[in-house]
C-alpha cells in the first residue's frame, strides 16, 4: 500500500500505470499500451529546456521588437508586430479577443520560459521547495495555453488571404518567430510533468 | 491489477492515491476532482455555454471589410466560401477544418465523454474514451488560428481608405474556444481513466 508514488508513472493519454526505471542516456519509455512517450533521461530534459528557454528567451524578445511582416498595398505600408496586433484589437475595442490573444501568444510563453529559469535556480540553490511545486504546476498549466505555434500557422493563412492584394516583405522578427516556435516545440513543450517531478525529487531530496 | 488506485493529477501529472472523494494532489495541491456529479455539472455547463458562442460566431461577421466607403461583411461560412471561389483551396479547407469542422468535433467528444461514462465498458473502450479526451486536448487550440488571421489582417489592413476590423462573431469565436478548453479541462479525469491497465 505504500510504495512510493514518485516511483509510478501515468500515461497522458491512455492513463495506463507504470513503474519507472532509471533509463540510460538518451533513452525514452514509452506506454506499453499506446506508445506515447512517458520520460526520457532526466536530467538530460531538464538541462535542455532551461538552456533552450534562455534561447527561447532571445528570439521571443526580438520578436517582439521587430515587425513580423510589411504589407505595402497601393503606397500604403504597415507592419505586423505582436504587441501592434494586441494594440489594435484594444484600440477597435475587442477586448475579450485582445485579452486572449495577449495571454495565448504573450504572456503564456513568456510564463514558461520564466518558469524554467526560476525552476532551475531555486533546485540549484535548493531553495524555497514548496514554491518550486507550484512552478511545476504554473508550466504545465501556462503550456497548454502557450499558442505561438498556431499563431505562426495563422500568419501563412492570413498572407495568403492577402497574395492576391499586397506586397508582402518578411520582417527580421519571422525568422525569429520561426526559430523560437521550434525551440518552443521540440525542447520547451515536449518535456514531461514526471521528468519533472524526478527531476525536482533529485535536485532536493537526492532520490 | 493497480488501475484503480492511482490517478494522475491533470495539472502537474503527478500521481496520487484515488478516493472516492475530493482528492488534492500531493505535489502542487490543486483539486483533482470534486464530486464527480458536480464536475459533470461544471463540464456540461462550460459547453453549452461554448455552444451558445459557436452559433453567435456562425451567424454573426467574423470579419468586416470597408473598402472605399463600402463595408462587406464576412462570417466564418462565408469566409470558407470566398476562399474556395477565389480558387484558395487548400487554405479554404485550413479555415473549415479549423474554425467549423474542429469546434463540431470537439464538442462530440465532450458529449460523448460526457453521456458514456456511465455505461458499462470493457476496458479496452476505457482506454479508447482516454484517447478520444487526450485527442480532444490537442486539436482544441487549433480552432484559435481564423481568430489569429482576423486579428492579424485588422493590425495589417488598416489604411484609410481600405480597413479590416473583427466582427462580433470573433468575439463570440473566442470565448466558444476558451469555454470549450474550459468544458474539457472540467472533466474529472475518474470517469475516463477507470479502464487503465497497470504494467
Amino acid at each position: 500500500m505504500d510504495e512510493n508514488l514518485d516511483n509510478l508513472v501515468i500515461c497522458s493519454k491512455c492513463h495506463t500505470v507504470h513503474k519507472k526505471i532509471d533509463l540510460p542516456y538518451k533513452k525514452v519509455a514509452k506506454c506499453a499500451v499506446c506508445g506515447n512517450k512517458l520520460y526520457s533521461d532526466v536530467e538530460n530534459a531538464f538541462y535542455k529546456a532551461v538552456s533552450y528557454s534562455v534561447t527561447a528567451l532571445i528570439l521571443f524578445v526580438v520578436a517582439n521588437l521587430y515587425p513580423i511582416i510589411k504589407v505595402y498595398i497601393g503606397s500604403n505600408q504597415s507592419i505586423l508586430t505582436i504587441p501592434s496586433m494586441v494594440a489594435t484589437l484594444f484600440d477597435e475595442n475587442f477586448y475579450v479577443v485582445g485579452s486572449i490573444v495577449l495571454v495565448v501568444i504573450f504572456i503564456a510563453p513568456l510564463s514558461v520560459i520564466f518558469s524554467y529559469l526560476a525552476l532551475w535556480v531555486l533546485t540549484y540553490f535548493k531553495i524555497y521547495k514548496n514554491f518550486s511545486k507550484h512552478i511545476i504546476s504554473f508550466l504545465m498549466v501556462s503550456r497548454n495555453w502557450a499558442m505561438v505555434d498556431i499563431f505562426g500557422v495563422s500568419i501563412l493563412v492570413a498572407l495568403v488571404k492577402l497574395f492576391g492584394y499586397a506586397q508582402i516583405q518578411p520582417g527580421v522578427s519571422a525568422y525569429a518567430l520561426v526559430l523560437f516556435i521550434l525551440v518552443d516545440l521540440i525542447f520547451l513543450k515536449s518535456i514531461k510533468p514526471v521528468e519533472l517531478w524526478t527531476y525536482f525529487s533529485r535536485a532536493y531530496d537526492g532520490k | 491489477m493497480m488501475e484503480n488506485r492511482y490517478i494522475r493529477c491533470p495539472y502537474c501529472g503527478s500521481v496520487n492515491y484515488n478516493k472516492d472523494e475530493v482528492i488534492y494532489c500531493r505535489n502542487c495541491h490543486n483539486k483533482i476532482g470534486s464530486k464527480v456529479e458536480a464536475n459533470l455539472h461544471t463540464a456540461w455547463a462550460m459547453l453549452v455555454t461554448a455552444v451558445i458562442f459557436y452559433i453567435i460566431a456562425n451567424i454573426y461577421p467574423i470579419l468586416v471589410i470597408d473598402k472605399f466607403g463600402v463595408t462587406s461583411q464576412n462570417t466564418i461560412i462565408g469566409g470558407v466560401i470566398a476562399l474556395w471561389d477565389e480558387g484558395s483551396y487548400p487554405i479554404a479547407l485550413i479555415i473549415f477544418f479549423a474554425s467549423v469542422f474542429v469546434p463540431l468535433l470537439k464538442f462530440f467528444l465532450i458529449l460523448y465523454i460526457l453521456t458514456n461514462y456511465k455505461k458499462p465498458k470493457k476496458g479496452s473502450k476505457k482506454v479508447d474514451q482516454a484517447k478520444l479526451y487526450h485527442f480532444t486536448e490537442i486539436i482544441g487550440p487549433w480552432s484559435m488560428i481564423d481568430v489569429f488571421v482576423v486579428s492579424i489582417l485588422a493590425t495589417v489592413v488598416h489604411f484609410g481608405n481600405i480597413k479590416i476590423t473583427a466582427g462580433i462573431g470573433a468575439t463570440a469565436f473566442v470565448l466558444m474556444v476558451f469555454f470549450t478548453m474550459l468544458s474539457a479541462m472540467s472533466i474529472d479525469i475518474r470517469l475516463i481513466k477507470e479502464g487503465a491497465s497497470g504494467n
